[in-house]
């Protein structure tokens, strides 16, 4: 019997050497796995985004975007996040809502932007969409929700519209799985603290749309796909507490109330 | 890891295709039970099961062909769901997780190497004993 039990156990030890030694070679760089999602996970976000572009109207005014960009490229700047590999995309609808793509693509509308009272707000916004990127909860959720064989179908132009359609609705209207959106709220507070901007105006965003809410629901995209607001907010204000912070300005004096008059000429203009 | 033996007795001719068979049967389930794993041990368990009442001879390797094929079934299930979880997207791709598969991979060829050694020799009436299989076997299946 001992016999046995020892060559049971030297078995085992065997299968788990072996595991443990394979596991110490670079398999994913030797497959060029990375490389190979990357490419997919772009081709995916571009025919995704191409699909928003036909129905929706990108803001492209300089002064507009500039001032969103100065805000992405703070948290950027001071989280290690490479500025260059976020695309950044501003949608003028009046719906209030955000959203992150595959392949980096970030997502504002005009209403989310219009909604927000400060820059802190909109930071907020910004650094929790870009925490679902660098997580890759974006691709976690297409999988789940899509499939991988209709993902990677799409990215090599072989499906047709409408599974790009539903795949488009599926991150635009729909939310991530409650402890996503945790994770997502807590690393975007460390993004801020980072850049020097304050997450309780982030919390107060939320508090404040979940309360507004009954009156103008259907523009409330980001909140009503984002539930129970109120709640995020109370972590999201624990999370933060002890936390020490020395705030930086990201905007000049009068650059966020020009925002909006730019943003409000746009919406008279379209 | 595979010795050659003296059985207890000098099996006949009729014991020696069935025990044969035996390994053959969850070669075949191999084959084809590569990606659910279940199949290889419910092919191995069925000809165990048909020859229970069999002679000693056919009944030993039927066992060893079964308990090997046991552990096998372990480690597949689990490259199996991990594959499925890959799939599904709750697990990425990972080194840990290639390497699993190449360690699985590598232990299916052993088994798959020792099984075809294994049912030539039993059908030559070569007994042959699995290192801890055949222990395990000796100390299961009794004349």
């Amino acid at each position: 019997m001992r016999k046995l039990i020892i060559q049971g156990t030297g078995m085992v030890a065997v299968f788990l050497f072996t595991w443990f030694a394979l596991s110490e070679v670079n398999w994913m760089s030797i497959f060029k796995v990375e490389k190979l999602t990357k490419a997919t996970e772009e081709k995916l976000g571009k025919t995704i985004w191409d699909w928003f572009n036909h129905s929706e109207k990108e803001i492209k005014d300089s002064e507009i975007f500039n001032t969103v960009d100065s805000l992405l490229t703070r948290v950027c700047a001071s989280n290690d996040i490479y500025r260059d590999q976020v695309e950044l995309h501003i949608v003028s609808n009046a719906e209030v809502n955000a959203f992150a793509l595959p392949g980096n693509h970030l997502v504002l509308y005009s209403g989310l932007i219009n909604s927000a009272e400060n820059e802190s707000e909109l930071s907020g916004v910004i650094a929790h969409e870009l925490a679902h990127i660098e997580m890759e909860h974006v691709m976690k959720k297409l999988v789940k929700e899509v499939g991988l064989s209709v993902l990677i179908s799409m990215s090599t132009g072989n499906s047709g519209g409408e599974i790009v359609k539903e795949a488009a609705k599926l991150l635009s209207s729909t939310a991530y799985d409650r402890k996503l959106e945790k994770e997502a709220d807590l690393r975007a507070v460390d993004y801020l603290i980072n850049a020097g901007i304050e997450p309780i105006h982030f919390a107060n965003f939320l508090s404040r749309l979940s309360e507004t809410q009954p009156d103008i629901e259907t523009h409330l995209e980001w909140i009503s796909t984002h539930p129970e607001s109120q709640r995020r907010a109370d972590y999201i204000n624990s999370y933060r507490e002890g936390k020490p912070l020395e705030e930086v300005p990201v905007l000049a004096n009068g650059t966020w109330m020009r925002l909006k008059e730019y943003l409000n000429n746009l919406d008279d203009n379209f | 890891m595979i010795s050659i033996k003296r059985f207890v007795y000098e099996p006949g001719e009729h014991e020696l295709e069935k025990a044969s068979n035996s390994y053959v049967m969850s070669l075949v389930a191999i084959i084809g039970g590569l990606p659910f794993p279940i199949i290889n041990l419910i092919a191995t368990l069925a000809f165990y099961v048909g020859n229970r009442k069999g002679t000693y001879y056919v009944r030993w390797h039927c066992m060893q062909a079964l308990l090997s094929q046991f552990s096998v079934f372990l480690v597949n299930t689990v490259g199996f769901w991990w594959t499925i979880s890959v799939i599904l997207g709750y697990e990425s791709i990972s080194n840990q997780y290639i390497a699993y598969l190449f360690t699985i991979l590598l232990f299916n060829a052993a088994e798959f190497l020792g099984t075809i050694f294994t049912a030539i020799k039993a059908r030559k009436g070569v007994h042959v004993e699995w290192w801890f299989y055949g222990d395990l076997t000796n100390l299961i299946c009794k004349p």
